[in-house]
């Protein structure tokens, strides 16, 4: 029991930290919040005894642990309400986790190198505000709808590519990247460098999404019904992402990544499944890049350029190839932490792919490295030994 | 009728003849041994039968051609093998580096896993029992490491995992190349054992072994058959193979013809 | 069908600008062929030696070298320097300690280094996200045959990519540090046992390729009369691409790459209506297939993997 508590505890103080971080105006509680921060890491570093203890408690407890840290994220909102701007930031923190989920589901799981995320995020957005402007479709069906488009098109597009070298792909998808945005910019009912405007908002049961909500006697910025939304989308991903992993399906994307020819004399197509890695991972960036359009209220040629897709590729490799915790991790730091050092707007993309650079030649696997499958079974490997055997 | 069998098998590259018409058959149940010297086309060999590279002649396996069939397909069909440089995913785990050999028996897909995780789960934990017995078969400490990544297992066990691999696909022909490559004299030893293992475990199992030591290949081969060049040039019973003269002189060269003194043959013991 | 004289001419335009991407092209195969990387950065180092140039010819005016005659090859030769070296230490810093990584780790390396460089420009060089002009450092003027109008300085930047081709060519084949190169790419382990300093080799390969792109930067802004900082994102892929068409590791496969692209770039905008938009829609889509139908390149690419 004191196990849960604790894990309770640790989440709780990371979250106030967090909060304080996002939102102390004077540059002493910044400060101070920093200080506070850092002083938990370097205790997390040099106390390997206690790193381990609470490692290994969040690992006895995991139901405890999602249940806490999903409790902290519903209250997110709350603590926010008086910041419009960081509940915006927030929600759109859990656009790039269930985009990232996508990627990686492509690139760190399957090896499949996808540099056109932006594209296939912006084909995502241009679909839900072509269908709801243009067509007059509902919000809803058209959020469904535009995440489809993604996936077909990167399935006709990409079929014959799939089965060529890494660099090619990933030269191909650069270049489809730059055809998507050539083609949104310059086409007519795309709305050209406009883009697309005025998309209709989501309504639930009549409640527009720009409505401001008030709960529990507080009043939120109308932001947060899209946090809570969204938080519901990254999560949704997240567990199917998960559940994909550790599963038979998980297991052979890893192999056709490590090794296609073993796989291939193991029985596997490997070309079925890298578009399978593929269009699933599609699906996910589309939807994020789906939801932006209802959230923003409009979708422009700038918002799915190549940097984008670089940012994307930034949060994977900061938070762990392959890895889906690490996901998390990599957007909720990414995301945030430019807007809050302001100052640093300007070198957001030197830094991004300074970090980029230096990650992979000194912590290639990511913040939060992926470990070796376990199926999310508790067993230890000796369970499943037969009696008897060998030495 | 043979269980597998090549007819003027022909594998060129450019203006090179990698394997040239050989003709090979296997019966069921039966250990053939592959020897020959470095680069006179068994691993080649074993490419074109198992669809890695394309190949003119043909190759029946249980009355059916392997022609055109792609890789995967020809593992289906019961073919299961192992490589020369143990092509095994070194950051995943033990179990996983078996259990994706029984990739082509597997029931449950993309749906199951997304929303009917009991199925996969239940599928899952009979598969890592039988991954674990495979294991156990060799060696017990190999189930205890099983959720630890393979790269951290030394050399024999690793190849142990890649034999468990390919048997966990139930295959009914086992190519095999050069599994004691790097080993030892106190490993190959192991090795031969775990083979005679295998043997005794699925007796019905017939396997292709290419080696270069001849210990290994006496000791499990009922039949051997020499390669030199891409060419089948001798096939018979161990001892009639390592008689023959054409086999000397590939291994040897022209000295054990001029009486000069020559090493030992076969070598390796 | 447009008259013969405009054909001709776009053709023309088509080989100024195949040039540029020709130039770039080997670079990208060098690299390929030595190292087998595909070195994403390499065409922001194209646009790095772009304003080199340009901050060189501003030096020489301040010290009284401001004549054409003079400045033009100084800046050449201060480009080809300057940038070779920061060619060599992306080499060094960026892409010889991940050559046992995955190659998926190099290219996101790369990638991201590029955007380091493309950023740094614009943040560091002063209104960096404005265009700059290129000062016109070649004679002016011109000349017309069979309806076609040929610049002077068109001319003189034809051959001044074809001579540093021919010079690339002559390195290759006929120097010590040359045959290294050969070797190398051929299996580097086997160069290196047969004493061929693997380092060194690679260094020079890294000068050579950044060396080149110097040059094409320079070519660009003289053609083009002015210099962005985005300039090497195209040039980057369409070099790659260039490369990659005519064969990753072929040198004479690159060039070819890179001028068949120029050519049908510059026929697709001429001809083709909205074409100088879509351009590089052309370009990428022609990647795009080409990749699909014979990824090894017209040339054919170094085979890699044994099974």
């Amino acid at each position: 029991m004191t196990q849960v508590l604790a894990v309770w505890a640790v989440e709780l103080v990371l979250f106030a930290l967090v909060v304080a971080a996002l939102l102390a105006e004077r540059p002493l509680a910044l400060g101070a919040t920093i200080g506070g921060i850092a002083a938990l890491a370097v205790i997390a570093r040099t106390s390997a005894r206690l790193w381990a203890w609470v490692t290994a408690a969040f690992r006895a407890h995991r139901a405890a642990a999602l249940v806490g840290a999903a409790v902290l994220a519903l209250a997110l909102p709350f603590f926010l309400r008086a910041s419009p701007y960081w509940t915006f930031v927030a929600t759109l923190a859990l656009v790039y986790v269930t985009i990232g989920q996508g990627l990686n589901l492509q690139i760190g799981t399957t090896g499949v190198i996808n540099l056109a995320g932006a594209a296939f995020a912006g084909l995502g957005g241009y679909t839900v505000g072509l269908l709801t402007v243009g067509l007059g479709v509902t919000p809803w069906l058209a959020f469904l709808i535009g995440p489809l488009v993604a996936v077909v098109v990167g399935a006709l597009l990409f079929v014959p590519i799939l089965k060529v070298r890494g660099h090619y792909l990933a030269l191909v998808t650069i270049a489809f990247g730059f055809i998507f945005n050539i083609l949104m910019n310059n086409l007519e009912f795309t709305g050209g460098p406009q883009g697309i405007k005025n998309i209709p908002t989501l309504r639930l049961f009549g409640y527009a999404f720009t409505t401001a909500p008030e709960l529990f006697g507080m009043k939120l910025p109308y932001h947060a019904n899209f946090y809570f939304a969204a938080l519901a989308m990254a999560a949704l991903v997240t567990w199917l992402t998960w559940r994909l992993y550790n599963s038979w399906t998980g297991l052979t994307l890893n192999t056709v990544r490590d090794d296609e020819i073993a796989a291939k004399c193991s029985g596997v197509s490997v070309a079925r499944y890298k578009l399978l890695a593929f269009s699933i991972g599609n699906f996910s960036i589309g939807l994020g890049g789906a939801f932006y359009a209802v959230m923003v209220g409009f979708v422009s040629p700038p918002d799915f350029d190549f940097g984008y897709s670089l940012v994307m590729v930034s949060i994977i490799i900061l938070g762990g190839l392959d890895s889906i915790p690490g996901i998390v991790l990599g957007a909720s730091l990414l995301i945030p932490l430019p807007e809050r050092f302001r100052f640093l707007h300007e070198y957001r993309l030197l830094l991004y792919g300074a970090a980029i650079v230096l990650m992979l030649l000194f912590r290639p696997r990511g913040l939060w490295p992926a470990t070796v499958r376990r199926y999310g079974l508790r067993e230890p490997a000796a369970s499943f030994a037969p009696e008897g055997g060998r030495r | 009728m043979s269980l597998f069998a090549t007819r003027a098998l022909t594998v060129r590259f450019g203006g090179l003849t990698a394997v040239d018409q050989v003709d090979l058959r296997l019966e069921e149940g039966e250990t053939l041994g592959l020897i020959g010297p470095n680069g006179s086309g068994k691993t080649t060999f074993f490419n074109a039968v198992t669809g890695l590279v394309p190949a003119t002649g043909e190759a029946l396996f249980r009355g059916g051609p392997l022609q055109g069939l792609e890789p995967n397909a020809i593992c289906q069909r019961g073919i299961a093998r192992t490589f020369q440089t143990s092509r095994l995913c070194l950051g995943q785990s033990v179990f996983d580096n078996v259990l994706i050999g029984m990739h082509t028996r597997v029931r449950t897909g993309v749906w199951d896993a997304l929303f009917r995780r009991r199925r996969v789960l239940a599928e899952v934990r009979g598969a890592l029992a039988e991954a674990a017995h495979l294991l156990s078969l060799f060696n017990a400490e190999l189930v205890e490491r099983g959720f630890e990544p393979v790269g951290a297992l030394p050399h024999i066990d690793r190849r142990r995992v890649e034999i468990c691999r390919a048997l966990a696909a139930h295959p009914r022909l086992l190519l095999l190349d050069e599994p004691s490559a790097g080993m030892n004299p106190e490993e190959t030893l192991e090795l031969m054992k775990d083979l005679q293992i295998v043997r005794g475990e699925m007796p019905g199992l017939s396997v292709i072994i290419i080696e270069h030591d001849m210990f290994v290949i006496e000791g499990v081969s009922h039949r051997v058959v020499a390669f030199n060049y891409g060419r089948k040039i001798a096939e018979g019973t161990f001892a009639e193979v390592a008689r023959n003269e054409e086999v000397r002189e590939a291994y040897l060269g022209r000295a054990a013809e001029a009486g000069e003194a020559a090493p030992a043959f076969p070598p390796g013991r | 069908m447009p008259p013969l004289e405009v054909v001709l001419q776009q053709a023309f335009n088509g080989l100024m600008l195949g040039v540029m991407y020709a130039l770039v092209a080997v670079g990208f195969t060098l690299f390929f062929g030595v190292l087998d990387v595909i070195h994403f950065s390499h065409g922001d180092i194209f646009m790095l030696g772009a304003f080199t140039g340009l901050s060189l010819t501003f030096l020489w005016v301040a010290v009284g070298l401001g004549s054409p005659a003079v400045a033009l090859p100084l800046t050449f030769l201060g480009a080809i320097l300057a940038t070779g070296l920061i060619g060599v230490l992306t080499g060094r810093g960026c892409v010889k300690p991940l050559a046992k990584a995955p190659p998926l780790m190099t290219l996101l390396a790369t990638l991201s280094l590029g955007l380091v460089i493309r950023e740094a420009v614009l943040i560091f060089y002063p209104r960096g996200a404005d265009p700059k002009p290129f000062p016109a450092l070649l004679p002016q003027g011109l000349f017309e045959v069979g309806g076609v109008v040929i610049r002077y300085e068109n001319l003189i930047i034809l051959a001044i990519g074809g001579a540093a081709m021919v010079l690339v060519d002559l390195i290759i084949k006929r120097t010590r540090i040359g045959a290294s190169i050969r070797a190398v790419a051929q299996d580097a382990e086997a160069a290196q046992m047969m004493g061929v300093d693997l380092d060194r080799t690679v260094d020079f390969t890294f000068f050579l390729g950044a060396g080149l792109a110097a040059v094409a930067g320079i070519l660009n802004g003289l053609y083009y009369s002015e210099i962005h900082f985005i300039m090497g994102i195209m040039a980057g892929v369409i070099g790659f691409s260039a490369a990659a068409v005519g064969g990753l590791g072929n040198v004479y496969g690159a060039i070819l790459g890179g001028f068949l692209f120029g050519v049908l770039q510059t026929l697709a905008a001429a001809f083709i209506p909205r074409g100088s938009e879509f351009r590089d829609v052309v370009a990428f889509a022609v990647v795009m297939i080409f990749m699909v139908l014979k990824p090894t390149g017209i040339l054919g690419e170094k085979p890699i993997e044994r099974v």
